[in-house]
């Protein structure tokens, strides 16, 4: 018998005692995953199955099944708070997007040149993810205030006229709350950022330079399109940080002035804790799960549908 | 990675993290400075830095008015016990995930983890009321519970990648020498990610440390961990600067601190998935 013979042999054998030990490890694996599945699956599907019910109904202490059709959703969409709690959640992601990538990529792409202390600043950019959102809310609450905070600071160096009030101000009071937000986030982005730039292999960039590419140009036509993954990654992290953006505000504005920076989340919870209008808050966190589902669909449809027709 | 860098470039871009550095730390920086200060040095203006008298008086009136060890000790208990819990819920789905994948293991994980983008205020009312039902309002016990359901997709997704770096033929060997399904996983898999498991538990230690939603909407007086503690200095002494910074302090000190010195597994931790 040939070598080669006897790898055939013995690839044969172990086709042959593979077969059913693998319908056995299949059923195992199956029973290892049941539990989180289902917990998956009755908490998350069932309770919001639940929500979604009982926002079609007029519940308002309890949740009561008397079916009043889209009076709720009439009642949401003509509520003003509501509008603005929309419009403040529209800006506040849009622009932590945009500036969380922005001054990720940046930070990340600076601690790349191979910075003496990386490892200090490291911690310190991450130390702001390591903190509650209550504290952030806090201590911008603080540095934002215009007697004591930066308004003042500057205001003693001479610049008399100097005015930095965001949180007074009802026009950009969510931009003082995207303030804190982006400190507490970008630091966290630019650790993933930092990860997937250390993944890139070296002969790119000695490809690149040998080509005479300059560096600016590797970044955004090379390096960053090789990072999709890490994009797709960090894409996750900060959206679900968006809408889930509650205690942030409570901390730092609890909606103020007025009503101008309230959040669909705070919104929900107002009504179904505080004014005892279950299914108004119903509604709106229906609404909220739309929004999200909108995003979510066509996205992973083009992310992993696509790649199984391909 | 060392790429051809100047020196001249090379101390711009020093220059440049060390700014970045020292405007993202102040912000915390100017906390811890704060609650060593009288009330009045707090508001002074201008700011000051040093020339203050050092005073241990807001930790004082802090831990008077609210028993600091007791939120301590429940977020402990309870971000601890949710993250340990998850793990071992989560272990035998990983090892599985990434040793037996089948057709759908993808489309499974990609759908727990998009769990974790719905708002979760959708559930919070039906949670609350099986919080009732089983008498789970403000214990220790039922928060536990829903942190661990929380963070349970990207436990789940973390040990996931991890895993899959461990070779098959390692686990297939065990196999062969007689190992049944409990020892490949306690006693091959286990130990071998140990590194990939300290990492999520870390990360997932402080984010559920830091969970201010359902432990703000879940619990009262008894089972309130650390986020609690310092919610309630928000609102009604908002302007008691100092007060609130020594609260702040005692609340971050036991995060930075661990973060400090775990930062290896930390920064390992949080680029999960990100890196093979």
């Amino acid at each position: 018998m040939t070598l080669a013979d006897n790898a055939a042999q013995s690839r044969a054998n172990e086709h042959q005692t593979k077969r059913p030990s693998r319908l056995f490890k299949n059923m195992t694996a199956k029973v290892a995953s049941i539990p989180m599945v289902l917990t998956a699956l009755v908490v998350f599907v069932g309770c919001t199955a639940w929500t979604i019910t009982y926002s079609f109904t007029n519940s308002r202490l309890l949740p009561r099944l008397e079916f009043v059709g889209w009076d709720q959703y009439d009642r949401l969409w003509s509520t003003r708070r509501w509008l603005i709690s929309i419009e403040n959640l529209a800006i506040f992601g849009i622009c932590s997007l945009i500036l969380s990538f922005v001054i990720g990529f940046t930070l990340a792409a600076l601690l790349d040149r191979k910075i003496r202390g990386e490892a200090v600043f490291r911690t310190i950019f991450l130390y702001p993810f390591a903190l509650s959102f209550i504290v952030t809310g806090l201590v911008w609450q603080w540095i934002l205030n215009p007697d004591f905070g930066i308004q003042q600071v500057v205001r003693d160096w001479g610049w008399e006229s100097f005015v930095f009030d965001p949180l007074n101000n009802a026009d950009i009071v969510i931009f003082g709350i995207l303030i804190a937000g982006i400190w507490q986030g970008s630091g966290f982005i630019m650790v993933i950022m930092l990860a997937g730039l250390r993944g890139i292999d070296e002969d790119i960039w000695k490809a690149a330079r040998v080509d005479g590419i300059p560096t600016w140009k590797t970044y955004v036509l090379v390096i960053i399109p090789m990072m999709r993954p890490v994009f797709v990654t960090a894409l996750v992290i900060i959206t679900s940080g968006i809408i889930k953006v509650y205690d942030l505000v409570v901390a730092q504005t609890s909606g103020g002035p007025g009503i101008a920076s309230e959040v669909p989340a705070k919104y929900v919870i107002e009504k179904m804790f505080q004014s005892q209008n279950l299914a108004q808050g119903f509604a709106a966190s229906t609404m909220m799960l739309l929004s999200v589902l909108v995003v979510l669909i066509p996205w992973a449809y083009l992310e992993f549908g696509g790649k199984k027709r391909g | 990675m060392a790429r051809a860098v100047t020196t001249r470039r090379k101390v711009i871009t020093t220059a440049a993290a060390w700014a970045v550095g020292l405007l993202i730390f102040f912000p915390i920086y100017w906390t811890i400075l704060t609650s060593f200060k009288t009330e009045a040095q707090a508001i002074n203006d201008p700011p000051l830095f040093f020339n203050f008298d050092w005073t241990l008086e807001n930790y004082t009136l802090v831990q008077q008015r609210s028993d600091y060890m007791r939120f301590l000790w429940n977020s402990v208990i309870i971000a601890g016990g949710s993250t340990l819990l998850g793990i071992i819920v989560a272990v035998p789905a990983a090892w599985s995930m990434a040793f037996v994948p089948s057709k759908r293991t993808k489309d499974i994980l990609l759908w727990m983890l998009s769990t974790k983008m719905l708002p979760a205020v959708g559930v919070l009312y039906p949670i609350s009321l099986l919080f009732v039902q089983f008498n789970l309002l403000d214990t220790r016990f039922g928060l536990i519970i829903v942190l661990m359901l929380i963070n349970l997709p990207i436990i789940v997704w973390m040990l996931y990648t991890y895993f899959k770096e461990i070779p098959v033929d390692i686990l297939e060997a065990a196999r062969m020498d007689g190992a049944g399904l409990k020892e490949e996983i306690l006693y091959v898999l286990t130990p071998m990610a140990v590194p990939g498991i300290a990492s999520t538990i870390l990360l997932n230690f402080i984010l559920a440390w830091n969970e201010a939603f359902w432990t703000l909407n879940l619990t009262a007086a008894n089972a309130g961990p650390l986020t609690a503690f310092i919610a309630s200095y928000s609102s009604p002494e908002g302007l008691f600067f100092a007060k609130l910074s020594a609260a702040s302090t005692m609340a971050i000190a036991p995060i930075l601190i661990l973060g400090w010195f775990s930062q290896k597994q930390l920064v390992r931790g949080l680029t999960f998935g990100a890196v093979k």
